[in-house]
């Protein structure tokens, strides 16, 4: 009995001390947190593609630029860039003092080997076809044989990128800066690029970006170390530990001063925000949109563009925006992102009496659709569910994981579904990807209409009659009405006081100013 | 074997008697009634929201518990979310029954292959934790009532498998079954007639617990937002609010009354549970205390 | 005692076999693949096709179980989908903490258990048989996923006692105070769920032991109550109150799975469920394979111990 009490004693000593144990917190370590995992460390070999990996990357691999969240565009890997070629490239001049984490300076060579090994057919990379609007390669970013790679260096510090139709150095930034990154191709050197992403390299990667990795625990947790030779300073901490977590435990983890950040804000509620405030916590309100909500239609099943504008115009998308969003967005006709330099003059309003004229016109048959929804949207799938029984439209949701929700959508099972991105500032951020054989999530029977207009849209440098032809696409959707544009939100982003300098919006575009970030 | 010849008083008269078990019944069938039976009368409905009331409208005199995320009264959903959940477990607890009993009395009574197979196959079942095969199927199937039902129920004959099992080894050469076998008696005439009727009594004090067992299963899928489809409601997905620090410290009404109803049908499940095992045992009477 | 150990094992292959069949058809039968998440960007088919010819998901089913298998037993569980990198290095990750939360678990559940246990059965009908009731009930009536949460909200956010999260503060080994406190609420967690079926066992097993001819021979012989307990009743009821802790061990493995995934804690539970909803069937299977083997090898190794120490058994069942 005495040996138990014992035991039991010193349990709880144990327990006391522990419990009353140092601040456990090293003085130095950022503490970051996100929702998703990152699935690989090798930038273009990323299953996912997720802007979860995107965003860690930014942390180990240098990109080109950095993007701000108004567009604007700040020097990174380049100290500077223009137009060349009539506007069929764009050089740029990398910054002369970057240098990989093993010392070795970075080059143009680096950057036109990286590109030239990631476009070569033999290289089993899965995010090539982020290259595809170089010249010298085809759809899918794979380079034709035979003809020359649109990536060059020039000289020592001069990269020259060539495209296949004329693109000004900002477009190009917007659209791709996330995805080109730097690769020590001079690790590479002797292996086969069939073989390189077998390289233990990528778990244990050396990259050229503002902190170096460490350790990793895949799906869980990342330390990294800052790296005091980055060329555009030295962050102002010592390690950043990014650990993988449930949404539900920011609040928590932020008010017990387990965590100093959490990557793209996880949508805090504005009466969440509340609780944070008085809990010390900083919250900042976005001011650029950053996230999109659709409806996806299927248009097979919901063939009747008559429908699918009836379903667009029994939706209350105020009390939908205000259910989700707590009112921190704008309702939307179109896809095109507020705040950006194309814009439309198009509205909407909800009308139930029309939409079931609608109903009638399109010959709905009272047949039940299917929405798919993720489970953290169910409570606003539930609210559809409603405002449509009310325009007699009946619909069952299915909670699916993103993941069913989209293979249900492509291969045609379900009628529709809720989906949320993060909206870019190009007037086909959207339209682009969604309209295109490979990917016709929206099961439209004939894609050309479409398909014309964005090549017509892509080819115009400018100004009105580019914005005129944006008009056009955006009335042939109001027609056609295949995906339903909900709202632009912005969302309540809490981090804690302890580190400063964190541009928090810009990563909407998958990039973070670490270097900057300073422990207070 | 057979109780009733030793023993002054029926089971049931015993179970009467067992005043913890009787208020344990008493409740669960008051709780029963309520969840049946109160929104009808009350006129509720779970899924239609009310947009005057607004979202995470406090308690008041149109809705009793307050609004939920999506404006629907949280009373409705508690009450119908009730009816999800005690089915859930109930019909999970009758399908591990149905399945574990004959599985049971054929590896017990038939021996042989039988026996080798049907046993194999309980081990293999044990050998997951419940959870996480549940948490699989039922994320790999497409959460829904009926899946988890099926997969609740289906994956819990073991435990019932096994008492049956044992039991019937131990009944199946007693003198009078051999007596009965003798006699020309046909094989499922036996195991109805003879078998059945002694090695049952075990399971009616299992399929209470098993019962509970499914209402924690089904709650925890719920939670982990793997359970029912929405805007169904259960216990378990009405707790899942909490997970938000706001409502868990701004608005107890919105998650202590699911908890609470849990947390007591359990507890009554395992009250009739424990009250049927000292009814029908004839062995061991009831522990001192209780 | 050779026939009887081929015996157990002739009965453990068929069972080997069940379980990695029920886990490959479990996981491989469901709908939704890995390629399906790329959708969400700018992919193409072919970048479809390549994914799809690079996890070899263009194969028929049997043949990539046969490879699944053939890999099983050269140790090697396959590459994940997600991480691509391989299954069993993505698990030997996770082991430890694992192990360090359901044992600190359990180690804490059997050293109350057992004391309370004793007790309670010594003085029935006393304050400590009441909270031993009391205890069962709560550890079995109080869902898991509850209990972290009312841990989470007092302790670590009202209180600020305790880290709502995570193994370590600084992401890697700094001091053993900075673990044990971020291991005090998800093993309490832990602790508190099967903690209740503990005490009922050993109250239940001293009890039984009380009733025993040699406890009524030892009392005879005049020894005191307390050395009664501890030296006979308490011995006798050692081996039934093991086999509970390890008949637990699934049902424990299984809390931990939830505690996991709510605390954040990088152990094998939370690295299944990112795996489930990642639709990375190569986790899944590694994960709950191995979760399986450990408890059908665990329950092995015991009836083996029990036949060694016990005639009765081996020539008992089946």
């Amino acid at each position: 009995m005495k040996k138990l009490t014992a035991l039991f004693l010193s349990l709880a000593l144990l327990l006391t001390l522990a419990a009353c144990g140092p601040e456990g917190k090293a003085a130095d370590v950022v503490r970051y947190g996100m929702s998703n995992a990152w699935d690989t460390l090798m930038p273009y070999n990323s299953p996912s593609g997720s802007n979860y990996t995107r965003i860690v990357c930014d942390k180990i691999y240098d990109r080109l630029a950095y993007v701000h969240a108004d567009g604007s565009l700040d020097p990174r890997g380049a100290a500077s860039w223009e137009s060349a070629d009539d506007g069929m490239a764009v050089v740029f001049h990398l910054d002369e003092k970057a240098a990989f984490h093993d010392g070795t300076a970075v080059t143009a060579e680096h950057w036109a080997d990286t590109i030239a090994l990631m476009t070569n057919p033999d290289c089993p990379a899965l995010g090539r076809s982020v290259f595809n609007v170089l010249a010298g390669t085809d759809d899918n970013g794979a380079a034709i044989q035979g003809e020359a790679l649109g990536a060059e260096a020039v000289d020592e510090y001069t990269l020259k990128l060539t495209f296949k139709t004329p693109t000004t150095p900002e477009d190009f930034l917007l659209d791709r800066n996330r995805e080109f990154y730097v690769l020590p191709t001079h690790l590479l050197d002797g292996t086969a690029p069939s073989e390189v992403m077998d390289l233990e390299l990528w778990e244990a990667p050396v990259g050229s970006g503002p902190l170096k990795f460490v350790e990793e625990i895949p799906g869980s947790q990342l330390t990294l170390q800052a790296n005091p030779d980055y060329h555009l300073g030295r962050p102002g901490f010592d390690t950043l530990v990014i650990t993988v977590m449930d949404k539900s435990n920011l609040l928590p983890s932020l008010m017990a001063g387990d965590l100093d950040y959490y990557a793209f804000g996880g949508n805090l509620s504005v009466e969440s925000a509340e609780t944070a405030r008085k809990g010390g916590i900083e919250v900042l309100e976005g001011t650029v949109p950053n996230s999109f909500y659709e409806l996806m239609l299927n248009n097979q099943t919901i063939s009747s563009s008559a429908i699918r504008r009836a379903i667009d115009l029994a939706l209350d998308k105020d009390a939908l925006c205000l259910h989700t969003a707590q009112g921190l967005g704008e309702p939307t006709a179109t896809d095109l992102t507020p705040g950006t330099e194309y814009t439309s003059s198009l509205t909407w309003n909800r009308d139930v009496e029309g939409a079931k004229a609608l109903l009638a016109e399109g010959g709905y048959d009272g047949s039940t659709y299917t929405l798919a929804c993720t489970s953290n949207r169910s409570g606003l799938a539930a609210l559809m569910q409603q405002q449509l029984a009310e325009a007699d439209i009946t619909v069952t949701i299915e909670t699916v994981d993103s993941a069913t929700l989209f293979s249900g959508m492509a291969d045609g099972k379900y009628d529709m579904a809720i989906a949320s991105h993060t909206p870019g500032a190009l007037p086909l951020w959207f339209t682009e990807s969604r309209f295109s054989e490979g990917n016709n999530i929206f099961h439209v029977s004939d894609l050309s209409p479409y398909t014309a207009l964005i090549a017509q849209i892509k080819a115009t440098s400018g100004g009105a009659e580019r914005q005129a032809l944006v008009d056009q696409l955006q009335e042939l959707l109001a027609q056609e009405r295949p995906f339903i544009p909900l709202w632009f939100g912005r969302t309540l982003h809490a981090q804690s006081p302890t580190v400063d300098n964190i541009d928090y919006p810009s990563s909407s575009f998958s990039n973070e100013n670490v270097w900057e970030w300073t422990l207070k | 074997m057979e109780c009733h010849a030793y023993l002054p008083r029926s089971p049931r008269a015993r179970f009467r008697r067992d005043r913890r078990a009787m208020a344990c019944l008493i409740i669960l069938v008051l709780e029963l009634l309520l969840v049946f039976l109160l929104p009808p009368l009350l006129g509720l409905e779970p899924n239609i929201s009310d947009m005057e009331a607004g979202f995470w409208a406090s308690p008041s005199q149109e809705h009793w518990l307050g609004t939920d995320g999506e404006g629907r009264d949280l009373l409705a959903r508690l009450l119908c979310g009730g009816q999800v959940s005690l089915l859930i477990g109930l019909s999970a607890a009758a399908i591990s029954a149905a399945l574990g009993v004959p599985l049971g009395l054929l590896a017990g009574y038939r021996r042989g292959a039988w026996e080798f197979w049907i046993m194999r196959l309980a081990d293999i079942v044990q050998s997951f934790p419940s959870i996480v095969l549940v948490l699989c199927l039922v994320a790999l199937t497409g959460p829904s009532a009926l899946n988890i039902v099926l997969v609740l129920g289906l994956l819990g004959w073991t435990g019932i498998a096994r008492l049956v099992y044992g039991n019937t080894l131990t009944v199946r050469d007693q003198e009078y079954i051999v007596a009965v076998r003798a006699l020309g008696a046909s094989r499922s005439l036996i195991l109805r007639r003879n078998v059945l009727p002694n090695v049952i009594s075990p399971v009616w004090c299992s399929i209470p617990l098993r019962a509970g067992r499914a209402i924690l299963s089904e709650s925890s899928l719920s939670f982990l937002g793997v359970g029912i489809r929405t805007p169904q409601a259960s216990w378990g997905s009405l707790i899942k609010a909490a997970a938000d620090l706001t409502v868990l410290t701004g608005r107890p009404w919105a998650w202590l009354p699911p908890a609470a109803c849990i947390i007591l049908t359990v507890l009554c499940l395992a009250g009739i549970g424990d009250g049927l095992r000292d009814a029908l045992d004839t062995r061991n009477r009831r522990m001192p205390d209780r | 005692m050779g026939r009887y150990i081929r015996r157990r094992l002739v009965t453990a292959i068929p069972v080997f076999f069940g379980i990695t069949l029920l886990v490959f058809l479990m996981v491989n039968l469901a709908p939704g693949t890995i390629t399906d998440l790329m959708g969400e960007g700018a992919s193409s088919e072919a970048d479809r096709a390549a994914l799809e010819a690079a996890l070899g998901l263009d194969q028929p089913l049997p043949i990539r179980y046969v490879q699944w298998l053939a890999g099983l037993f050269r140790g090697q569980l396959g590459q994940s989908f997600f991480y691509d990198r391989p299954v069993s290095r993505l698990i030997a990750q996770r082991v430890g903490p694992s192990l360090l939360l359901t044992g600190s678990g359990v180690v804490l559940a059997v050293a109350i258990a057992l004391p309370l246990g004793i007790l309670a059965a010594w003085k029935p009908r006393s304050v400590w048989d009441r909270l031993a009731s009391v205890l069962s009930l709560i550890s079995y009536s109080v869902p898991g996923f509850f209990l972290c949460l009312a841990g989470i909200a007092l302790f670590a956010v009202t209180l600020g006692w305790l880290p709502a999260r995570g193994m370590y503060t600084a992401g890697s080994f700094t001091s053993l105070a900075d673990l044990l406190r971020h291991l005090i609420l998800p093993a309490g967690v832990v602790c508190l769920s099967s903690l209740g079926e503990l005490v009922k066992q050993t109250r239940a097993a001293c009890l039984e032991a009380l009733g025993q001819d040699y406890i009524v021979t030892a009392r005879a012989k005049g020894l005191t109550e307390g050395a009664v307990m501890v030296r006979h009743a308490f011995r006798g009821s050692l081996v039934p109150v093991l086999t509970t802790i390890l008949s637990h061990i699934p049902h424990i493995l299984g809390g931990s799975v939830v505690v996991e995934q709510i605390f954040g804690w990088p152990g094998m539970g939370s690295l299944l469920f990112s795996g489930i909803s990642q639709r990375d069937y190569p986790v899944v299977m590694g994960v709950t394979v191995v979760i399986a083997l450990a408890v059908l090898l665990t329950n092995l190794l015991l009836d083996l111990v029990y036949g060694l120490a016990d005639p009765r058994v081996r020539y008992g069942k089946g």
